[in-house]
């Protein structure tokens, strides 16, 4: 009976293929004899951790895992719930998009992963986040330092801001690499050097400042920062923004083949479904701090399931139809400091139903890889407009 | 009312600034008309003088030659005092919706102040309109005491577009006006703009960089390369058939939410030359993977290849005079 249950929690957690979750749960059920008391969950963490240990490569199935994760600043005025119970896990090579409006956590979502979320008043109040199956949550800031820049490296939004004004931008690069390796000032440099020259930027530039490169140039060096010490995960906020579009189609070009180089596995915070088509294996729609979809590309571009994903898709301009009529989603994003009981996006949706308003939905895998959080599949006959349309 | 063929015509503009290196050339002999009623998009990418452009038209910028004829009159030359009667039909709505709201005026001080300005309005008039254009735009009349830092980009902008309403104008630039918004918040904003135009028959010159926006909303697009225009043509010839390279490589640089209509891009290699002291070449020259001895020589003039398609390229202008050149047939040759 109990290994049964533990079974069924095991496949509900694992986005998984069925043979992995089965292994998975196997191993889970064998130490629950020991354990009763443990939740599914953890007892598969432990279940991967021997395995990756024997591999010899230190490579857990998943780069990074985030479980239930709670963040709040706490303000003056009021206590902003930024995140609100998120759950993420990323292979190593495979590439997320978080998609979602100003405001839904998805910055804050990656300055926890490195714990950076700014303390006062930000709080991360539970949850656990794991990168190479390590929790970030008890590391001592030492050991963070080791990990930001070398295991997990970001690539801030601003360009402009992000560097630094009086260094030159190949001194910047060698920090970095002078922080987490082994090597003299000049080997250093030299691999500054390399770096630039990977993402396009003539090595003598290395000398000059970053008021004497344009946008484009810029954001080329922080990627270069990022990439300088091979992270295993590298965090992408919002990387092209501020660029053109013939500069951004560059820079996404650099990325795609660094993924493709390094393996590195990524995480691409945008608003721009556009980028996410052409950069990502996996999409998590992200609102009032949760992920409310979550697929593979074609999961989520294709059988779109959460209203709000298909509110994302007819608010865009569409290139091919120049006729079509924007639709866009009505209202507001609910205010996190005075979040609803019920769903958080109930007030915008079309197809809100009075259930929609008493209980937060809870997760409902449709497939191995797709989920959604929306009440309104209760009824097995709903469906969105769009997929109808989609067939 | 004078005789006029087009609502706005603007021939050899030019707007050059003395920086310290030199002349830049922010705007470089840009000429094109627009219809009544028309959007006109304006599209490149930062700094090739779409703003600028916007600006020398309303004469925030002093243009340093050329001329601006609304609804037949010229515009260059002016009188403060003249201009500033004709300001109250060309308007503009600035991009950041957070840079530019007085925060120190509440939302009906920032919307009547035009009116306030213009002299012609009585207290209890001006009231009722500020009232009827928070409804106009959408916004609630609770927000009419409150401050700009209170809303959200969406409400600023919609408190901006207010504001250029506020004196019944024909002609507005926008300015990149959804840029700093959310795209579901981009589109409703975009909606609204295109039921105003609607309701109120306005002209628009669109400016912006992203080309999905301008081709949902523009009747015709121009497009810039270094202050100068290289392309104007119907939005829908405009992404059909475009001839310039330059906007063949920017419509293939969009990323698009389609997985079953993924475009192939074709790269753009380098970076923009200076604007500072331009040579007389094609400004596209050293980034065109069709160059040639020509483009190095002198810059292509703006012609009209079909009616109503113009373009500004050496080569374009060659093959269409010898039969049936295409950007892309010489990309696969």
């Amino acid at each position: 009976m109990e290994e049964n249950k533990v079974l069924d929690e095991v496949k509900e957690v694992a986005e998984d293929t069925a043979k992995e979750v089965k292994d998975a749960a196997e191993n889970a059920a064998a130490e629950v004899a020991e354990a009763a008391e443990k939740t599914a969950e953890e007892i598969k963490d432990t279940a991967d951790v021997p395995a990756s240990e024997q591999d010899g490569k230190a490579a857990p199935e998943y780069v990074l895992e985030i479980d239930d994760l709670y963040v709040e600043y706490d303000t003056e005025d009021a206590l902003v719930k930024a995140v609100n119970g998120l759950n993420l896990k990323l292979r190593h090579g495979e590439t997320v998009g978080l998609v979602g409006e100003t405001g839904a956590g998805k910055t804050t979502t990656a300055l926890s992963i490195l714990r950076l979320v700014p303390d006062p008043p930000g709080v991360i109040k539970s949850g656990s986040i794991k990168v190479e199956g390590q929790n970030v949550m008890e590391l001592s800031e030492a050991a963070m330092q080791e990990i930001r820049g070398n295991d997990v490296a970001m690539i801030f939004q601003d360009p402009m801001t992000a560097l630094n004004p009086v260094f030159t931008v190949g001194e910047q690069i060698a920090e970095t690499i002078r922080l987490h390796t082994d090597c003299t000032k000049d080997e250093a440099d030299e691999k500054a050097g390399d770096m630039l020259e990977v993402v396009g930027i003539p090595r003598a530039r290395g000398n000059e400042f970053p008021h004497q490169f344009s946008g484009g140039m810029k954001q080329r060096v922080v990627i270069a920062i990022a990439l300088a010490c091979n992270p295993k995960l590298l965090i992408a906020d919002e990387p092209t923004t501020a660029l053109d579009v013939t500069i951004q189609a560059q820079v996404l070009d650099i990325m795609r083949g660094l993924k493709d180089q390094f393996n590195t596995s990524m995480i691409m915070i945008t608003h721009d479904l556009g980028i996410v088509a052409e950069t990502c294996d996996s999409v998590a729609i992200i609102y009032a701090g949760r992920i409310v979809e979550y697929g593979t590309l074609v999961d989520v571009f294709k059988h779109t399931l959460h209203p709000y994903t298909e509110g994302l898709f007819n608010s865009l301009p569409n290139i091919h139809n120049r006729t079509a009529k924007l639709k866009p989603i009505k209202g507001l994003m609910c205010d996190p400091s005075n979040l609803p009981v019920g769903c958080p996006f109930a007030d915008r949706c079309n197809y809100v139903t009075d259930a929609c308003k008493e209980k937060l939905p809870e997760q409902r895998y449709v497939s191995d890889t797709h989920y959604v959080c929306c009440t309104a599949y209760d009824d097995p006959n709903f469906r969105l407009e769009r997929s109808k349309e989609n067939g | 009312m004078g005789d006029y063929e087009h609502l706005l015509e603007v021939s050899h503009l030019k707007k050059y600034f003395n920086v310290r290196a030199g002349s830049l050339h922010a705007v470089d002999d840009v000429s094109f008309t627009i219809d009544k009623g028309k959007t006109l998009g304006v599209v490149g990418e930062s700094g090739c003088g779409k703003s600028t452009t916007g600006r020398a038209i309303l004469r925030l910028h002093e243009p340093t030659s050329g001329s601006v004829k609304f609804e037949g009159r010229e515009i260059v030359g002016l009188s403060k005092r003249e201009m500033r009667k004709l300001r109250a039909e060309m308007q503009i709505i600035f991009q950041d919706p957070y840079a530019s709201l007085d925060p120190r005026n509440t939302i009906s001080q920032i919307i009547a102040e035009p009116m306030k300005l213009s002299g012609t309005m009585k207290k209890d008039e001006i009231e009722q309109k500020v009232h009827d254009l928070m409804e106009t735009v959408g916004l609630a009349e609770r927000f009419v005491n409150t401050y700009p830092h209170e809303l959200d980009g969406g409400r600023r902008q919609r408190i901006g577009i207010a504001r250029a309403l506020a004196l019944n104008p024909k002609f507005i630039v926008c300015d990149e006006p959804v840029s700093a918004l959310d795209v579901s918040i981009q589109a409703q904003i975009l909606n609204l703009l295109g039921e105003l135009q609607d309701n109120m028959g306005l002209t628009y010159m669109f400016i912006t960089h992203d080309l999905a926006v301008v081709n949902h909303f523009a009747d015709d697009i121009a497009v810039m390369y270094l202050g100068q225009l290289v392309e104007k043509a119907p939005s829908e010839e405009l992404f059909d058939n475009p001839l310039h390279p330059y906007t063949e490589a920017l419509l293939s640089a969009i990323p698009v939410p389609d997985l079953d209509n993924q475009t192939k891009r074709i790269p753009i290699k380098g970076e923009i030359t200076s604007p500072i002291n331009p040579p007389d070449t094609c400004r596209f020259a050293k980034r065109c993977p069709y160059c040639s001895g020509q483009c190095m020589e002198s810059s292509p003039e703006l012609v009209e290849l079909s009616p109503g398609h113009f373009v500004a390229c050496h080569k374009v202008a060659e093959e269409h005079a010898g039969g049936t050149w295409k950007v892309d047939e010489a990309a696969t040759a």
